[in-house]
Formats: C-alpha cells, sequence, structure tokens
C-alpha cells in the first residue's frame, strides 16, 4: 500500500513540475521600465513642459471667462476671442517680420537626369518641420497656407499643397517667425539643405522686415471634434 | 494518502524555483503532456478504488501515453493537420469518464456507511 502511494507520489510530482513549467512559460513577461535616468529626467522634463503649457492655456481661458463676466459687451469679448482663434488657425492674413525662401532648380555640370518639375513632397515636409523646429509661427508654400491640417501629397508626379498643385520653379516659401535671423542661419546650415542638393534643387533664404502670409481659404474639416451643448 | 498531494506540491515548487521555461511552439507538446498524466493519475485512482490496481500497468501507462501523445503532436505539426486535438479529445473524455466513475464509487461507499 506505502509502495502504491510512493508510485502516485512520484507521478503527481511529474505532473506538478509540468505544469508549473507550462505556467511559467505561458505567463507574459513582466515589462520592466529600464530607462536610466537621464531618461527619466527628460520624461520629467517634457512632462513639467506639458504642465506649464496646460497652465498657461487655462490662464487664457480664465481670463477670457473673467472678461466676459465683467463685461457687459460679451460679443466683443468673443469677436475678440474667434479673431484670435482664426488668427491662430490660420483663417487670416498675417504679415510681420520673418524670411523668404526660394527653392530652385540647382544642375550639377554633369547632370545627366530628366527634367525637374517639383519638390518631392518628403523635402517640402522636412523643410516645414525644420522651421517650425526653429520656431516659425506661420508658414506659406507659395500661395498655399499651412494650417495644421494641411496635407502634402504627391499625385502624377506633382506635389499637391492643400490639394493644389504646386506652382513652378522658383517656389516661394513665407515664414513668419519672432527671430527671422535665426532661422535664416539654422535654415542655411540645416539637413534639408542639403538633401535639396542631393535632389539637385537648392533653397536660398533672405530674412525680411516684412512679409506677408495669404489665409488658409478652404474649409477646415474637423472630423473627430464636435460641439459640446451645455446643459443650462 | 497525503503522500501524493505532497508530491504535487513538492512538484510545483521545483517547477516554479527552477525557472525553467520552453519556447512557445513546445507549449502544445507539455500541455498534452500533462493532460496524459492526468489521464493516467486519474485513471490508476479509479483503479484502486475498483481494486484493480497494478503497478506496472499504471507506470507503463504514464509514461506510454505521456510519448504517444507527444508523438502524436509532432506528426499533427508534421502533417499540417492538429492531431494533437485527437489526443486532447480522447484524453478529455477519458478523464470525465474516469471522474464520473470515481464519484459513484465514492458515492456508493458514503451512502453504505450511513446506512450502517
Amino acid at each position: 500500500m506505502k509502495n502504491r502511494m510512493l508510485v502516485f507520489a512520484c507521478v503527481t510530482t511529474v505532473i506538478g513540475f509540468m505544469v508549473a513549467v507550462q505556467f511559467q512559460s505561458l505567463s507574459e513577461p513582466s515589462s520592466r521600465d529600464t530607462r536610466n535616468m537621464g531618461e527619466l529626467r527628460q520624461a520629467l522634463m517634457t512632462e513639467k513642459e506639458r504642465q506649464q503649457e496646460l497652465n498657461q492655456e487655462l490662464d487664457r481661458h480664465l481670463e477670457i471667462l473673467y472678461q466676459l463676466e465683467q463685461t457687459e459687451d460679451v460679443e466683443g469679448v468673443m469677436a475678440e476671442v474667434m479673431e484670435e482663434l482664426e488668427h491662430q488657425a490660420g483663417l487670416t492674413e498675417v504679415s510681420g517680420p520673418g524670411l523668404l525662401i526660394e527653392v530652385n532648380i540647382f544642375f550639377d555640370e554633369n547632370y545627366s537626369g530628366g527634367a525637374i518639375q517639383t519638390v518631392p513632397a518628403y523635402l517640402l515636409r522636412l523643410l516645414i518641420n525644420e522651421l517650425n523646429i526653429q520656431g516659425a509661427q506661420h508658414i506659406a508654400i507659395g500661395n498655399e497656407r499651412i494650417v495644421s491640417t494641411t496635407a502634402i501629397r504627391e499625385a502624377n508626379g506633382r506635389t499637391l499643397v492643400n490639394g493644389n498643385w504646386l506652382s513652378y520653379f522658383p517656389i516661394e516659401i513665407k515664414v513668419i517667425a519672432d527671430d527671422p535671423e535665426l532661422i535664416h542661419h539654422a535654415m542655411m546650415s540645416s539637413q534639408s539643405n542639403e538633401l535639396f542638393i542631393y535632389e539637385n534643387m537648392r533653397f536660398s533664404s533672405t530674412p525680411m522686415d516684412e512679409v506677408t502670409l495669404p489665409a488658409y481659404e478652404k474649409n477646415y474639416r474637423v472630423r473627430f471634434m464636435e460641439p459640446v451643448q451645455e446643459e443650462s | 494518502m497525503w503522500l501524493p498531494v505532497v508530491g504535487l506540491l513538492l512538484g510545483l515548487l521545483l517547477g516554479f524555483f527552477t525557472d525553467l521555461r520552453i519556447s512557445e511552439e513546445y507549449a502544445s507538446y507539455l500541455s498534452i503532456a500533462v493532460l496524459a498524466a492526468l489521464d493516467t493519475l486519474v485513471g490508476g485512482t479509479r483503479a484502486q478504488l475498483e481494486k484493480t490496481f497494478d503497478e506496472n500497468v499504471f507506470i507503463t501507462g504514464f509514461f506510454t501515453n505521456i510519448f504517444l501523445a507527444a508523438s502524436l503532436a509532432f506528426l499533427g505539426v508534421h502533417l499540417g493537420v492538429d492531431l494533437y486535438l485527437a489526443a486532447v479529445f480522447a484524453f478529455g473524455v477519458r478523464l470525465f469518464h474516469n471522474i464520473a466513475i470515481i464519484r459513484r464509487i465514492l458515492l456508493t461507499k458514503w451512502t453504505t456507511k450511513r446506512a450502517k
């Protein structure tokens, strides 16, 4: 009888072992936080910056609320806010100190490719990204104002901005910024400058005291937002 | 009676503490082996209760069942047919069958004990 139980015990030991191994193999490996001190600090910094931005926005809204509460002329304040928002969204013409970037064809002596018709979309995107990194406030390519929903695409070998063909060379890009000189120097030594040369193009930028950017002409297509009706 | 339970706990502890892991493609083999082992265990318990237990049958059954089940799964993988499902089905049915018989035996034992 004792012997029999021993055999049973051996079998159950084997079963237990197999079950444990199976459990361990199938359980998800727990993901660990592997960021080092520097990365953690950086993450903390971004979060703090975000907090600051949110606080600023909150202050702005509170101020608007205060104004609305204080003044009799609610419509006036509303109109002001509306104007400010339209300005931010790029629906108004703006002018100010800025930069004029002119993109033109630039051939090597022994160039042997075909005709160059348009700036590739990826180069334009790169340029806009670099301008934004350097602190550009408003950008327009040719007559097309760049807004938050602007699409830069390529169709039939030509580049479209906001759904319109890009004009032929030279292409003018207007930028409004607080410090045009800074952007000018940054752009002339930027990575996009080299990439433009690879595509047989080059751009030159000139700081201007006053540039005027056209307004965004089309309607904004708002797809993922809808007005909230406040319950009264 | 407590010896098998101790064995089970010992096995579990051993398995968890050795931190052994097998890759995912072999997980199905192991699961089928566990099923085969469980089937043998339950069958052995049933035989014990029916007083037809034979150690040699039990031990050989344990190993051949595991081996057969794993090789069936292996064959299934190489034939592109989920043959291991056949083993799962067979073992599942037998498990339930044996457990039902064990339950009945225990129930009759209990009722006769109460009748006394």
